[in-house]
């Protein structure tokens, strides 16, 4: 296997999504002395969770309109109180500075009959949500590569280095040329996603996944071999999405007032929820939803009839021109027309996601984790329900501090152990000595997902996920590679199933029922405040992960 | 298949290959797009915006059309 020649930079960003893309933009802008490396699975201009587009900013404290304090609040409530505030807090201050700085590259937030933001709500409580409409990725990547940044698309990061503690570079693969090129860096940022392919969708097609399936707990994986703690791992996600397409509309259709209905045309939120209806927190809209189903009064539908038609037009031009062009085509299909159809939703398979819920990386107020020189932003950092602005926003933060601080660049050669433990690796894959497909492997772990570790939960049933995995951890490391794709695939399969493990591992600590459907237990159906008000935190120990609480 | 790809119109730009975030797309050796790792599509259709002839479009994974 050829190692190309080592990538020296002062700021190494693992994933150029939005969370990596905002950070090199900033941290260039502020310190244009500071070189700054990009290693991206696809290409910048249309990768991550946000590469085909988005037709809102979510979590905007607009002025005059919302506090920072009240959307700390909202989150709160969003989580069940379990979550160190400070993130939200950071995300909640820059969020309108975001905006403005999106607006400035060119991106659009119409606006209202009264010349102001169009601003809905979406929360439990309080309004963030900002209509946007423009080609997000594409604007955001244009200025990455002008801010002089340097992309290095169709690469894989495989490992992390540390030297003395502390962060000192990362060892990616081209997935072109399948060569490993190694990268020492004093500043790195994981910004890499997710973890979607953990459950399995009900379509059974292994990528037909709500979150995007390119991100599958990598960046987990990697801050936790190096040292970082990972907190919210049983917050267990689902949503509510459209049926078989698995594809975006929730928060549009929400904040336009389009509502759940069973299949009696009921308008079941009312039992469950009657105050906060459809906004009620996400695990507990799923828990009613399943409910509903499992009482026999399914299918369960978005109804939109009773909205004005210009409404109808604004959700049909959010989903179909700012975020996926490819639901226009599938609704019609299905014959599908919003004004005159409901559209089916089901639960989607169970995801863990730091920007959507609270998988994630533990990290401070500038997204530094307990591994000095390591940063987390975007969706593999716990930043509750941060969404896009969150991963812009703790982006920012991190290349700020890398800014201020001037490390020097560790040496190359402290990178010779890990390089040939990586080359072990990559032969085990190449020789295949499990004999059986990736795809074969990661179905059978998130099979078992969907029996085991998703709610409804149960001691039994988790230590049963975790004794049928145990042989797979070792399997893992024999799947068959013959060429870069099937490496990156191997990996990914790999932290999938870590994450899977992580997720059942704290559903398994905490002793009580919280977040709705998301943390239902069987066997300790009530919440106890007294004892479980904590969030888990999950760091690598000698001999497996070690839990601990933490108090908030 | 989960896309169609209109070879008689496509003139083998590759823009297709360079952005598709799945890395579901490869060159053939007559130069033209072809799906190499069809089981890593998400239909999000990126290919489908990007391709400046408008030769290709989604037509879903069977398991999902």
């Amino acid at each position: 296997m050829e190692t190309t020649k080592t990538v020296a930079c002062d700021f190494l960003i693992v994933g150029g999504g939005a969370a990596g893309c905002m950070a090199a933009i900033r941290a260039r802008e502020l310190n244009p002395d500071i070189e700054v490396a990009i290693v991206e699975k696809a290409e910048i201009s249309r990768s991550g969770a946000a590469g085909r587009g988005m037709d809102a900013l979510n979590n905007v404290v607009v002025p005059g309109v919302g506090t920072v304090d009240e959307y700390v609040e909202a989150v709160s409530l969003m989580v069940d109180g379990i979550f160190e505030p400070t993130t939200s807090r950071v995300i909640g201050e820059r969020s309108f500075g975001i905006l403005k700085h999106l607006e400035t590259l060119g991106l659009h937030f119409p606006r209202g009959a009264d010349g102001n933001y169009i601003v809905n709500p979406f929360h439990p409580k309080g309004r963030f949500l900002v209509e946007m409409r423009g080609d997000l990725k594409k604007i955001v990547a244009e200025r990455t590569v002008r801010s002089g940044a340097r992309p290095f698309n169709r690469h894989v990061a495989l490992d992390l280095v540390r030297e003395k503690g502390r962060i000192a570079g990362v060892l990616a693969m081209d997935l072109v040329s399948g060569q490993i090129r190694p990268f020492i860096a004093p500043a790195v940022l994981l910004a890499a996603g997710g973890a979607a392919r953990i459950g399995l969708p009900n379509t059974g097609y292994l990528h037909g996944t709500f979150d995007c399936p390119w991100c599958n707990g990598e960046a987990y994986r990697l801050g936790y071999e190096a040292g970082a703690r990972l907190t919210g791992f049983e917050y267990t996600g689902t949503s509510s999405m459209t049926r078989d397409f698995n594809g975006p509309g929730l928060s549009t259709f929400i904040r336009h007032n389009a509502y759940l209905i069973n299949g009696l045309g009921e308008r079941f939120m009312e039992r469950y929820d009657p105050v906060r209806m459809e906004r009620a927190p996400a695990g507990l809209r799923m828990k009613a939803m399943r409910e509903e189903i499992n009482a026999g009064r399914g299918p369960v539908a978005f109804s939109f009839s009773h909205l004005p038609q210009e409404t109808i037009r604004m959700i049909e031009d959010g989903i179909f021109e700012a975020e996926r062009p490819t639901m226009r085509d599938y609704f019609r299909n299905k014959g599908i027309d919003l004004s005159r159809h409901p559209v089916e939703v089901v639960a989607s398979e169970v995801y863990l996601c730091g920007g959507h819920g609270l998988a994630g990386l533990v990290a401070d107020a500038w997204a530094e984790t307990d591994v000095p020189g390591l940063f987390a932003a975007g969706d593999c950092l716990s930043n509750p329900y941060g969404f896009l602005v969150g991963a812009m926003a703790m982006g920012e933060a991190a290349a700020e501090r890398v800014a201020g601080r001037h490390a020097p660049r560790p040496a190359a050669h402290d990178l010779d152990d890990r390089l040939a433990v990586l080359r072990s690796r990559l032969q085990r894959h190449r020789k295949g000595a499990l004999g059986v497909p990736v795809r074969d492997f990661e179905y059978k772990f998130r099979r078992l997902v969907n029996e085991y570790v998703a709610p409804p939960k149960s001691e039994r049933k988790l230590r049963r996920f975790l004794h049928e995995t145990e042989a797979m951890v070792k399997d893992g490391q024999d799947l068959p590679a013959a060429d870069p794709h099937d490496v990156m695939k191997a990996f990914e399969a790999n932290a999938g199933l870590f994450c899977a493990r992580m997720a059942a591992e704290a559903s398994l600590f905490r002793e009580e029922s919280r977040f709705g459907l998301y943390h239902q237990r069987v066997d300790y159906p009530e919440k106890d405040d007294l004892r479980w008000k904590t969030r888990i935190l999950i760091s690598a120990g000698p001999d497996g992960p070690i839990l601990e609480k933490e108090k908030i | 298949m989960n896309l169609s790809i209109d070879k008689d119109c496509c003139t083998g730009c590759g823009k297709c290959v360079e952005l598709c975030p799945g890395h579901v797309l490869a060159m053939d050796e007559r130069g033209l797009p072809i799906e190499r790792y069809p089981d890593s599509c998400w239909y999000c259709g990126v290919c489908q915006v990007e391709c400046p002839e408008g030769c290709i479009s989604v037509i879903f994974p069977y398991l999902i059309r």
